[in-house]
C-alpha cells in the first residue's frame, strides 16, 4: 500500500491571482493609452491647423467637451449601478425570482435596439439635453448590470446560504455577508461592462444636443476636417479604453479576498 | 486555554461540559399534500449528551429529519423539543445560534478567514472582540490547527481534511449544547477521514455535546455513535439501539442487510484501541541529546524511538537507524506519522498501520498527548480472537433467527433501492428561504 | 405611421434588404477571418491572452470613434461601413472560437492524428465541430452588434436603416421625422431579431447531436 500523503495543504498565498491576459491588459493598456496620447499631444501643440480647425480644437474646447464626456458616463454609471443592483437582488429573493427570465428577456431585447435610435426619440419625445442623453445611456447600460447581478448571485453556491441560515444569520445578514460579496466580482464586472458601453455610447450625445467629444467627429466631418475628425475619434478612443481600464483596476481591487 | 468556562456559561441555556435532551414527538414532513411523507410520524428520545448516528439508504428522511431540528425545514405536524423547550417557541434566527451546524465539506465562506468563519456565531451573539479572539484560538488547537499558521488563511489555502476541520469548529464556536452533522466526513480521503473521526471522537470525550449526525456509511455510525438510528422510507425506525445490540441482534432483515454481511468482521469495528493493552516505547523529547535516546531504546530492545514536542504530543517516530545520524533530536513533524486516538477502532489502527507500513501504531489520548504503542501482533490476535467469538455468535443467532421469522411483522421485501432519492432534495431547497 | 410605411414601404423593404446584407456580409467575412485567426492563436499557445486582450481592447473603442478613424484611410461611403462592421463583428467571434477551439480535448485531437487524419481532416472533422457551438455564440454576440454599428455607420452615407434615424434628427420638428426614426429604430430592432431566431436555427441544424445541449 502507498504511503502517500493524502491530506496536504495547498501552498498559502503565491499571489498569483491575476491571468496573463489580466496583467497585459492592466499594466500595458495604460501606458499603450499614455504612449498614444501623448503622440496626439505634440501633434497637437505643433501642427498647421488652418482657422476652422484651430477654433474647433482649442485646449479649452476640447477641455470642456471631454467633461461633458466623463460626466455623461459616470453620470450614467451611478444611476445604472442604483438601479440594476437592486432590482438585480429584489429579482433573486424567493418572491419575485420567477420573474427574473421575464425581465432578463425583455432587457436582452431593448439591447437589439440602436442606440441611436433611442436617444433621437427619446429626444424628439421628451426633448433634447443632457439630461434625455443620459436616460437614453442608462437604458442600455442597464441590462449588463442587471444581468450579471442576478448571475452573479445565483451562482453563489446553495449549500453556502444554507449553511449561513442553519448557523442562524437573518436572510438580510446572509445577504449581506455572504451572496452580495461573493457576487462582487460577477457585478462589478457587470459595471464594467456597462462603464465601457457608456463611455461609448456617450459620444452620440452631440445628436442630441447633450455635448460630448462625439461633437468633434461630427464637426469633422459635417466640414470635412480629418485633423478635427481624427482627434475626436482618437480622443473618444482613449479616454474609453482609460475608462474600461479603471474598471478592470475596480474590479481587482474589490474582488473579496480568498475568491 | 482556560477559556473553556467563560466561553461555555454564555451560549444560551448551555450548562457546561452538557449537552441537551433532544425529543421528536410524532413529527411528519410532507411536501406535497397527497404522497407518502417524507418523514412520517417520527418519534425519538436523544439523551443529553450522547451521539446520535441517523443512517438509512438516500431518500429515507435521515437529513429531513435532521433538518427540522434547526428549522432548515419545518415540520408539518408533531413538535421537536430541546431541554424540554419547544424549538417553535423562540426565533427562528436565536434558535440556530444555539444549535451547532457541520456540513459536507465544510461548507466555509470562501471570502472569510479560517478565523472569521468560526467566529460567525460568536459576533452574531455579539461577544467581545478579545473572547472571539481567545474562542477561536481555543477551537483551532481543538481540532489540530495552529492558530498562528491557519486561523488568518483563507479557505481555498487548505486542504480538504482541514477545511472539514475549520467546519467542526466553527460549528463549535458558541459552545451549542446540540450539535447537527450532515454528512460531515463525506467529502475527504478515507484516511483523512478516519483521522477526522478520531478527532471527533476526542472532542466529543472533552466537551460532552449532544450530537446529532447524518451518514451514509454504517462504519462511520458504529465508531462514532453511543446509539444508531436506522431508518427505512418515510423515517420509520428499523431499529434505534447502542451499535453492540445493533451488530449482535440486528431487529429484522432490512437492518440486517444494511449493517452489512461482515458483521463478525464489523465486530472488529466496535473495537477500540484502548480495549488492547498499550505498550511502552522508548519516547525522546524534541532538542535532546540524541545518543542518550538511542541508548535507552537499545536497552529496553525497541527499534524505534516516539519523538514528543513540548507539549507530549507525538511528532515523529524514526528507527534507530536514523537516529544514529542525528546529535540532538529534531522538531521536525512527520506528516505520515501512524497515529490513532485511543477510541479509534482496531479497525482503523489496522488501515493506518498498512498505509504506513509500520509495524505498530502511536496511541494518543485527550489532545493528542501520547499515551503508548499499538504492535501489529497484538492488533491480528485480537482479530483472530474476535473471529472465534463471531463465529460462535453466529452460530447461537442462527438459530434464534428461526424463531423470530415466525414471528416477524416486518414484511419481509423491506430492501430498498438506492435510487429513491425522491423529492427530498429539491423541498429542501425551497424550504430553505 | 401606417400612412407613412405605405407611402415607401418599397424603400424601406429596401433598405432593410441593404441594412441586412451590410450585416450578413460583415459577419460572414469576419467568422471567416476569426476563425482563421484563432486557429493561428490556438496552435501557438503563448498567443492567446495576446489575442483575448486585442479583442477586449477592439471592444472597447467605441464604434462612433472607429467611424471617424476609418473615415480618413477608405472615405465616405460604403466601404468604411463594411470595415467598421467587419472590425468589430470579428472580436467577439474570434474571443469564443480561441476558447473553443482551445477548450477541446487535447486526446481526441491527438486520436484523430493518431487515426491517420490530415491536419486539416481533423480540424474539419474534430476541433470546428466541438468548438462550433462556442463560435455559434460568439456569431450571435456579433451579428446583434452588428446591427447597432450598421445603423451607425450610415452617418458616414453608409447603407441601411440608419439613413432614417439621421433623417428622423435633420427633420426634427417637420410632420415625419418621428416617423423616420421610429421606422428606423424598429426596424433594426425586428431584423436583428429574426437574424438571432435564423442563427438559432442554423445553430440547431449545424451543431452535432452528441454535444447538443
Amino acid at each position: 500500500m502507498s504511503t502517500e500523503v493524502l491530506d496536504t495543504a495547498p501552498a498559502p498565498e503565491t499571489g498569483k491571482r491575476l491571468s496573463r491576459e489580466q496583467v497585459i491588459l492592466l499594466v500595458g493598456l495604460p501606458l499603450a493609452v499614455a504612449a498614444i496620447f501623448a503622440v496626439w499631444f505634440i501633434w497637437w501643440r505643433t501642427a498647421d491647423l488652418d482657422d476652422i480647425e484651430a477654433r474647433a480644437l482649442t485646449g479649452e474646447a476640447i477641455r470642456a467637451m471631454l467633461w461633458e464626456h466623463i460626466k455623461l458616463t459616470l453620470v450614467g454609471t451611478a444611476i445604472v449601478v442604483a438601479t440594476a443592483i437592486p432590482m438585480g437582488i429584489a429579482l433573486t429573493r424567493p418572491g419575485l425570482r420567477r420573474l427574473s427570465p421575464l425581465v432578463v428577456g425583455f432587457a436582452n431585447m431593448g439591447q437589439s435596439a440602436p442606440v441611436i435610435g433611442l436617444l433621437v426619440l427619446f429626444a424628439m419625445w421628451l426633448g433634447f439635453g443632457f439630461w434625455v442623453a443620459v436616460l437614453g445611456l442608462c437604458l442600455y447600460a442597464f441590462l449588463p448590470v442587471l444581468r450579471n447581478t442576478i448571475v452573479g448571485l445565483q451562482q453563489v453556491d446553495p449549500t453556502l446560504i444554507e449553511a449561513a441560515r442553519g448557523m442562524g444569520m437573518s436572510p438580510l445578514a446572509v445577504l449581506t455577508k455572504v451572496e452580495l460579496p461573493l457576487a462582487v466580482p460577477v457585478i462589478m464586472s457587470g459595471v464594467r461592462t456597462a462603464l465601457v458601453l457608456l463611455v461609448g455610447t456617450a459620444s452620440l450625445a452631440t445628436f442630441i444636443n447633450a455635448g460630448g467629444l462625439g461633437g468633434l467627429i461630427t464637426t469633422g466631418i459635417n466640414l470635412f476636417r480629418f485633423p478635427i475628425l481624427v482627434s475626436g475619434a482618437l480622443l473618444i478612443a482613449l479616454l474609453a479604453l482609460l475608462i474600461d481600464w479603471a474598471g478592470r483596476v475596480l474590479e481587482a481591487f474589490t474582488r473579496p479576498k480568498g475568491v | 486555554m482556560s477559556t473553556t468556562s467563560t466561553s461555555a456559561t454564555t451560549a444560551s441555556g448551555s450548562q457546561e461540559r452538557h449537552g441537551a435532551e433532544l425529543v421528536f414527538d410524532s413529527v411528519s414532513k410532507r411536501y406535497a399534500a397527497k404522497g407518502r411523507p417524507a418523514v412520517d410520524s417520527l418519534s425519538l428520545n436523544i439523551p443529553a449528551g450522547e451521539t446520535v448516528m441517523f443512517v438509512g439508504p438516500s431518500g429515507c428522511g435521515k437529513t429531513t429529519s435532521l433538518k427540522m431540528i434547526n428549522r432548515l425545514i419545518e415540520p408539518t405536524s408533531g413538535t421537536i423539543t430541546i431541554d424540554g423547550e419547544d424549538i417553535r417557541s423562540k426565533d427562528v434566527d436565536t434558535l440556530r445560534r444555539s444549535i451547532g451546524y457541520v456540513i459536507q465539506g465544510g461548507s466555509l465562506f470562501p471570502h472569510m478567514s479560517v478565523r472569521d468563519n468560526i467566529a460567525m456565531v460568536p459576533r452574531l451573539l455579539k461577544w467581545d472582540k478579545s473572547r472571539i479572539d481567545a474562542r477561536v484560538e481555543e477551537l483551532l488547537e481543538m481540532v489540530s490547527l495552529e492558530p498562528g499558521r491557519y486561523a488568518d488563511r483563507y479557505p481555498r489555502e487548505l486542504s480538504g481534511g482541514q477545511q472539514q476541520r475549520v467546519g467542526v469548529a466553527r460549528g463549535l464556536a458558541a459552545d451549542p449544547p446540540v450539535v447537527l452533522m450532515d454528512e460531515p466526513f463525506g467529502a475527504v480521503d478515507p484516511i483523512t477521514r478516519q483521522r477526522l473521526q478520531d478527532e471527533l471522537l476526542s472532542i466529543q470525550r472533552e466537551l460532552g455535546k449532544t450530537i446529532v449526525c447524518v451518514t451514509h456509511d454504517i462504519d462511520e455510525a458504529i465508531k462514532l455513535g453511543d446509539r444508531i438510528l436506522i431508518l427505512q422510507e418515510g423515517a420509520q425506525i428499523a431499529q434505534y439501539d447502542t451499535p453492540e445490540n445493533i451488530l449482535a441482534a440486528p431487529a429484522n432483515e432490512f437492518v440486517e442487510d444494511f449493517v452489512g454481511a461482515g458483521s463478525s468482521l464489523k465486530a472488529l469495528s466496535l473495537s477500540r484501541v484502548d480495549e488492547v493493552e498499550l505498550q511502552e516505547t522508548t519516547t525522546a523529547r524534541v532538542g535532546e541529546d540524541a545518543r542518550a535516546a538511542l541508548a535507552r531504546a537499545r536497552s529496553a530492545g525497541d527499534r524505534g524511538v516516539v519523538i514528543l514536542d513540548d507539549r507530549h504530543r507525538p511528532i515523529a517516530w524514526p528507527s534507530l537507524r536514523e537516529l544514529q545520524y542525528m546529535d540532538r533530536i529534531p522538531a521536525t513533524r512527520d506528516d505520515r506519522l501512524p497515529v490513532v486516538d485511543r477510541r479509534a477502532t482496531l479497525n482503523d489502527a489496522l488501515d493506518e498501520m498498512l498505509a504506513a507500513s509500520q509495524d505498530g501504531i502511536i496511541v494518543t489520548g485527550q489532545r493528542d498527548d501520547y499515551r503508548g504503542i499499538v504492535r501489529f501482533e497484538q492488533v491480528t490476535a485480537y482479530v483472530q480472537e474476535a473471529n472465534r467469538n463471531a463465529e460462535r455468535a453466529a452460530m447461537s443467532r442462527l438459530s434464534t433467527q428461526e424463531q423470530q421469522r415466525v414471528d416477524a411483522e416486518q414484511p419481509s421485501g423491506a430492501t430498498v433501492d438506492a435510487d429513491r432519492e425522491r423529492v427530498e432534495p429539491d423541498a429542501t431547497a425551497e424550504d430553505l428561504r | 405611421m401606417w400612412p407613412f410605411i405605405a407611402e415607401r414601404w418599397q424603400d424601406i423593404a429596401y433598405r432593410m434588404y441593404q441594412h441586412t446584407s451590410l450585416v450578413v456580409q460583415s459577419v460572414v467575412l469576419a467568422t471567416i477571418i476569426a476563425i482563421l485567426l484563432a486557429l493561428l492563436v490556438t496552435s501557438r499557445r503563448s498567443l492567446v491572452p495576446f489575442a483575448n486582450a486585442i479583442s477586449s481592447v477592439g471592444l472597447t473603442i467605441p464604434s462612433f470613434a472607429l467611424l471617424g478613424l476609418l473615415l480618413p484611410l477608405v472615405g465616405i461611403g460604403a466601404i468604411p461601413s463594411v470595415v467598421a462592421v467587419t472590425f468589430y463583428a470579428v472580436l467577439p467571434i474570434l474571443r469564443n472560437a480561441v476558447v473553443g477551439l482551445d477548450g477541446v480535448n487535447p486526446a481526441l485531437v491527438e486520436s484523430a492524428r493518431g487515426m491517420g487524419m490530415s491536419p486539416l481532416m481533423t480540424f474539419l472533422r474534430v476541433r470546428l465541430p466541438l468548438a462550433w457551438p462556442v463560435i455559434l455564440a460568439g456569431l450571435r454576440i456579433s451579428t446583434q452588434m452588428s446591427m447597432g454599428v450598421a445603423a451607425i455607420a450610415a452617418y458616414a452615407l453608409g447603407p441601411g436603416l440608419g439613413g432614417y434615424i439621421f433623417t428622423g434628427l435633420a427633420q426634427v420638428g417637420g410632420a415625419n421625422a418621428i416617423n423616420y426614426a421610429l421606422v428606423g429604430t424598429l426596424g433594426v430592432i425586428l431584423l436583428a431579431l429574426l437574424l438571432d431566431a435564423l442563427l438559432v436555427l442554423v445553430g440547431r441544424l449545424t451543431t452535432s447531436k452528441g454535444i447538443r445541449v
